[in-house]
C-alpha cells in the first residue's frame, strides 16, 4: 500500500456542497417552528431607561418578546475558553445598558420572520444617551466615560501584557543604526458566506438542543449550560456543516443564548438568524489598533534590540481582545532573533463593534508593522530587504514566542526558496523611486511565522475516539468542527495510515456534543495538527488490539506483524497473512471484544513559516494598486493532503489582499453608526481581483508533536501578505505607507505629495 | 397577520411544482422555505454574494431579487438540479471536488450554476472570461484560484468529451 500522507484523497465533506445536500445550521426545519429576531440599538453608548412591547406583543403571531428583566442576569465570557486567562467576564444575554450600535436590547419569536421582525419595529425603547467613546484616544484620557465596570478599569480590557528579555538598554546602546515607526491598521471582518444562525429546541426533560454555525461546539455547550445554569448532558450541539468562521465563530453571540431561551419560553423551536447587515453589527471584527516599534541595528544589519507598544481596539466588549494582545505582543520577541526586547501590549474597550477572534490573531497587526520597519531599515542600511531578513530570520534552537526552542530552520528555507523562484536579486529597477509613466511596478516580501495550536496560551487537548467495526471498516469520532478546510479529511488520512486500512475505509463522525469526544473547537491552526495526532494514537491502539488478535491466531508475536491495506503480513514470512477482517471475526460464534481506541493529546509548541513574494503594479493616474503575482513560499513540516494546503494558503492570501487594499468596517466617528455594514460598501477581492498565485510548500522543519511531522498552516498565508504589498508599494512608488488599508486616494494623495516635495 | 397567497406553477428542476405563494416573498425563500430545497444559499438576500444563484429559463439570476410570482409558468435550475441524472454528477461538480474549488462550501452551489450557464454560453472561455463570468459570486474561502482552475479543466474536459464519437 502506498502511504495515504500528501495525498489529496477526494474529501469527505465536499459531495455534499456540489450538489446541495449538505446540511448546514440554516437549514435546519422543525415541526412548529417560530422565527426569532433581535431588536438592535440605534446608539452607541447609553442607559436604557425603558422599553415598552406592549404593542409588539399584540401583533398577531408574535408568541414571545424578552427583554433584560426576562433573562438570566449572569456575567459571562464572550468567548468561552476554559482553562484560559485569554478570555474577559464582561456580557450579559441582555444588559440594562447599550455598549454599541446595533447591541441586541429585545428579542421576539413569532410565527414567521417578517412578523418577527415587524414586532422588533413596535418595541419602544427608551435611552438616556451617555458620551460615545469611539476612539482609543479617547477612552484612554483621564476621566474619559468608563464603558464597563469590570476590568482593570480606565477603559483597559487587562492590565498592559509586557514581556521583557535580555537587557533593551544595552542593546540600543550597541546600536549603530535606531529605526522607528508607529503603523496603524483599520478594521477587517471576516466576512464569512454564511450568516450567523441557530435552531433551538428543548425536549419534555428539560433539555436543549442547538443547531449552531459555530466553529467551537464544546465552547457553546459550556457556556449555554453555565449561563442557564444546566449540566453538560442537558445541552446539545450539532454542527454538521459551517459556511466560514474564520476565528470569529469561536465565540458565544447574543442570539445563541436568545434562541435558547425563546425556544424555552415558547416551548417550541425557535430559528434565528443574522442578516447579512447583523452579521457585520452584531459580529466580531479584527482588532484595529496602533503598532510603536523601535529597532537597533549594527551596521552589518544583526538587530540588537527592539522596543514595542501595542494598543489594540478591543470595541465594546472584551472577547478574545486579552489573547489576541498577548499573542500579537508576543509574537513581536520572534521571527527576526533578537536578544534584547522591551514588549508592551494593551487593549482597549470603545464603543465600537466587538473586535474578537480573526485568522492571524493580532499578528496580522504586528508583523505588518515590524515587516515594513524591516524594509525601512533596510533602505537606510543599503542592504537587500530579503538580505536583511535572511540575516536575522529566527532559526533552530532560537526562544520562541510561547518559551519553547524553534525546531528547524523553516523561515530561512522559505525566503531563500522565494528568493530563487522569484528570480529576487534581478528584479527590475532600483532605486524604485526613478520610475516613470503612469504604471509603474514594484517587488515587495513579508515574513511570518505562526504557532500551531493556542498553547501554553490556553491548555489545550485534543482528542479522539477510533473504532474498528465488525467487518474491518473504521469509525473515527472527532469533536473538531468543519469549517470548510478538509481538516475531516487530513484526520481520515491519518488514521488510516496509522491503522494500515485504507482511507476509504474511514468513515468521520463528527458534529454532535452528545456523541463525539470533547474538542476545544477548530481554530489556531491546531485540528490537523492536535487532533491529528490523537488520532494517529486512537488509532495506534486498535492496531495494537487488532495485531494481538491476529498473533493468536497466527502463533506468531505481535511485534513481527504489520497492517497494510486491511491485511496483516509477518515479518520475514512471506506468504503467512490475514485480512484484518479475518482477524477480528468471532471465534467459536463469539464476537471480539471491542475494538476501541482513544487519543488524547496535549500539545508541544510548534511554528511554521512562510515568506511571501509579490508583484503589485500602481495605476499613478487612478490610485488602484493591482496585486500582478503572489509566490508564498510555506513551510509546514509535513503535508497531509497538498490541495487542502495549498487551498488554505490562497485563501488567506485573498483575505490579506483585502485587508491591505480596500477592507475597513468604519463607524461614524460622530455617533459610532457603522457605515458600511454590506458586501456592496464592504470591499472585498472578487475573482477580478485576484492574481496568480504560485503557491510553494516546503517540509524541512517537521515537528515533534504533529502527526507525520505536520504543523498547522489556517492562519499562516494572511499574515505575511500585508506587509509583502506595502513594501512592494513602496518599490513601484517610492512611498511608504505605514497602515492599512492603503487605498486609491491616499495613494494619489501621497504622490501629489511627493511631487510638490520634489518640485520644491 | 395573514397575507393572501397566489398559486403559481413553477418548474423546478424539471418538475412542475404548484405553489402557494404570498406575492411578496422571493424565489430564493420560496426555493429554500416551500420547495425544500436548501442546496441555493442565503448569503446577502440583497444581491450582492451570488450565493442564491439558479437559472431562471437558463439565465442565471440572483433568486433573492427574483419574486417567486415573476417565476410563475417559467423553469428554475438549482444546484440540485445540475446533474445530469441521480447516478452521476454534472463534470463541474465532479471537478469542484477534485481540484479542491469547494471548502467551506457556502458559495458553492451558487458559483456551480453560473458556471454552467458560463459554459453553456461560451464553452471555451478565457480565464479572463472566467474571472468576469464570477465577478457577481463572492467566496471567502479559495482565492478564487481553484475555482477558476475546475472551470477551465471542465470546459476542456466537455470539448474533449464534444469531439468523440458517440
Amino acid at each position: 500500500m502506498t502511504s495515504v500522507i500528501g495525498k489529496s484523497v477526494k474529501r469527505t465533506d465536499t459531495l455534499g456542497k456540489v450538489t446541495g445536500g449538505a446540511v448546514y445550521a440554516g437549514d435546519v426545519v422543525l415541526p412548529g417552528m417560530l422565527h426569532g429576531k433581535t431588536k438592535r440599538a440605534t446608539v452607541a453608548h447609553a442607559r436604557i431607561e425603558s422599553i415598552d412591547v406592549g404593542k409588539a406583543l399584540a401583533l398577531p403571531g408574535v408568541k414571545a418578546i424578552l427583554t433584560h428583566a426576562d433573562v438570566p442576569r449572569v456575567l459571562h465570557y464572550g468567548s468561552p475558553h476554559p482553562r484560559s486567562a485569554s478570555v474577559t467576564q464582561d456580557q450579559y444575554i441582555l444588559d440594562t445598558k447599550v455598549r454599541y450600535y446595533g447591541e441586541g436590547v429585545a428579542a421576539v419569536a413569532a410565527t414567521s420572520e417578517e412578523i418577527a421582525e415587524l414586532a422588533c419595529e413596535l418595541i419602544e425603547v427608551a435611552y438616556e444617551p451617555l458620551p460615545a467613546v469611539l476612539t482609543v484616544e479617547d477612552a484612554l484620557k483621564p476621566g474619559a466615560p468608563s464603558i464597563h465596570d469590570v476590568g482593570p478599569g480606565g477603559n483597559l480590557v487587562l492590565d498592559p501584557f509586557v514581556i521583557t528579555r535580555g537587557d533593551p538598554e544595552k542593546g540600543f546602546a550597541e546600536a549603530d543604526l535606531i529605526v522607528e515607526g508607529e503603523y496603524g491598521m483599520g478594521r477587517p471582518t471576516p466576512a464569512y458566506m454564511e450568516p450567523n444562525v441557530c435552531v433551538c429546541q428543548w425536549d419534555p426533560l428539560g433539555k436543549l438542543t442547538i443547531w449552531t454555525s459555530t466553529q467551537s461546539p464544546f465552547m457553546v455547550r459550556g457556556t449555554l449550560a453555565e449561563v442557564l445554569g444546566l449540566p453538560l448532558n442537558k445541552v446539545r450541539v450539532l454542527v454538521d456543516h459551517m459556511g466560514g468562521g474564520f476565528g470569529a465563530k469561536q465565540d458565544l453571540f447574543q442570539h445563541e443564548f436568545l434562541c435558547a431561551l425563546l425556544a424555552q419560553r415558547t416551548r417550541r423551536p425557535v430559528r434565528m438568524e443574522f442578516t447579512r447587515k447583523e452579521t457585520f453589527l452584531g459580529g466580531r471584527t479584527r482588532h484595529p489598533g496602533t503598532v510603536w516599534i523601535r529597532q537597533g541595528f549594527r551596521r552589518d544589519g544583526t538587530i540588537t534590540a527592539r522596543e514595542a507598544r501595542v494598543v489594540f481596539n478591543s470595541g465594546a466588549y472584551g472577547s478574545h481582545g486579552p489573547g489576541v494582545t498577548a499573542v500579537g505582543t508576543a509574537a513581536l520577541t520572534s521571527l527576526y532573533r533578537c536578544e534584547n526586547v522591551r514588549l508592551e501590549g494593551r487593549c482597549v474597550y470603545t464603543n465600537t463593534p466587538i473586535a474578537g477572534a480573526f485568522r492571524g490573531y493580532g499578528v496580522v497587526q504586528t508583523y505588518y508593522a515590524l515587516d515594513i520597519l524591516m524594509d525601512e531599515a533596510a533602505e537606510t542600511l543599503g542592504m537587500d530587504p530579503a538580505a536583511l531578513k535572511l540575516l536575522n530570520a529566527v532559526r533552530e534552537g532560537d526562544i520562541a514566542p510561547s518559551n519553547h526552542p524553534i525546531t528547524g530552520h523553516g523561515l530561512e528555507d522559505c525566503i531563500r526558496r522565494g528568493i530563487e523562484e522569484t528570480g529576487w536579486a534581478a528584479r527590475g529597477s532600483r532605486p524604485p523611486a526613478k520610475q516613470t509613466g503612469r504604471l509603474r511596478r514594484g517587488w515587495g516580501m513579508g515574513c511570518e511565522m505562526h504557532g500551531s495550536s493556542a498553547y501554553p496560551g490556553i491548555k489545550e487537548q485534543g482528542n479522539a475516539v477510533v473504532r474498528m467495526n465488525e467487518d474491518g471498516s473504521v469509525t473515527l469520532m472527532t469533536g473538531t468542527t468543519g469549517l470548510g478546510t478538509g481538516a475531516h479529511t487530513a484526520l481520515a488520512q491519518i488514521t488510516a495510515e496509522e491503522l494500515g486500512v485504507k482511507f476509504e475505509d474511514v468513515a468521520v463522525v463528527h458534529g454532535d456534543t452528545d456523541v463525539v469526544p470533547w474538542d476545544i473547537g477548530a481554530f489556531a491552526s491546531h485540528t490537523t495538527f492536535m487532533a491529528g495526532r490523537a488520532c494517529q494514537m486512537a488509532a495506534a491502539q486498535v492496531k495494537a488490539k487488532v495485531l494481538a488478535r491476529a498473533a493468536d491466531r497466527l502463533e506468531v508475536s505481535a511485534a513481527d506483524l504489520d497492517i497494510r491495506d486491511s491485511v496483516i503480513t509477518v515479518k520475514g514470512v512471506p506468504g503467512m497473512s490475514m485480512t484484518v477482517r479475518d482477524a477480528i471475526a468471532a471465534e467459536k460464534g463469539i464476537p471480539a471484544p471491542q475494538l476501541l481506541g482513544e487519543g488524547s493529546y496535549h500539545p508541544t509548541k510548534s511554528y511554521s513559516f512562510a515568506a511571501h513574494f509579490v508583484e503589485v503594479e500602481v495605476d499613478t493616474e487612478t490610485g488602484q494598486v493591482s496585486v500582478l503575482q503572489v509566490v508564498p513560499v510555506h513551510e509546514i513540516g509535513k503535508i497531509i493532503h497538498p490541495i487542502a494546503a495549498a487551498g488554505q494558503i490562497e485563501g488567506g492570501i485573498q483575505q490579506g489582499i483585502g485587508h491591505t487594499l480596500s477592507e475597513d468596517f468604519v463607524v461614524d466617528q460622530r455617533d459610532g453608526r457603522p457605515l458600511n455594514a454590506s458586501f456592496v460598501d464592504y470591499k472585498m477581492p472578487l475573482a477580478m481581483d485576484m492574481p496568480p498565485i504560485r503557491t510553494i510548500i516546503l517540509e524541512t522543519a517537521p515537528s515533534d508533536g504533529g502527526p507525520f511531522g505536520a504543523k498547522g498552516v489556517g492562519e499562516d498565508p494572511i499574515i505575511a501578505i500585508g506587509p509583502a504589498i506595502a513594501n512592494a508599494i513602496y518599490d513601484a512608488i517610492g512611498v511608504r505607507f505605514r497602515h492599512y488599508p492603503i487605498t486609491p486616494e491616499q495613494i494619489l494623495a501621497a504622490l501629489a505629495d511627493k511631487d510638490e516635495a520634489q518640485a520644491a | 397577520m395573514t397575507t393572501a397567497t397566489v398559486p403559481v406553477t413553477i418548474t423546478i428542476n424539471g418538475e412542475p411544482r404548484e405553489l402557494g405563494v404570498a406575492p411578496s416573498r422571493t424565489l430564493l425563500d420560496v426555493l429554500r422555505n416551500e420547495a425544500g430545497l436548501t442546496g441555493t444559499k442565503k448569503g446577502c438576500d440583497v444581491g450582492d454574494c451570488g450565493a442564491c444563484t439558479v437559472l431562471l429559463d437558463d439565465v442565471p439570476v440572483n433568486s433573492c431579487l427574483v419574486l417567486a410570482v415573476e417565476a410563475n409558468g417559467r423553469r428554475v435550475t438549482t444546484i440540485e438540479g445540475i446533474a445530469p441524472d441521480p447516478d452521476r454528477l454534472h463534470p463541474l461538480q465532479e471537478n469542484f471536488m477534485a481540484l479542491g474549488a469547494s471548502q467551506c462550501g457556502f458559495c458553492t452551489p451558487g458559483i456551480i450554476v453560473m458556471a454552467k450557464a458560463l459554459l453553456d454560453r461560451n464553452p471555451n472561455p478565457t480565464e479572463e472570461e472566467i474571472r468576469f463570468g464570477l465577478a457577481g459570486n463572492i467566496c471567502r474561502c479559495t482565492g478564487y484560484t481553484k475555482i477558476v482552475e475546475a472551470i477551465q479543466v471542465t470546459a476542456r474536459q466537455m470539448a474533449a468529451d464534444a469531439g468523440k464519437p458517440a
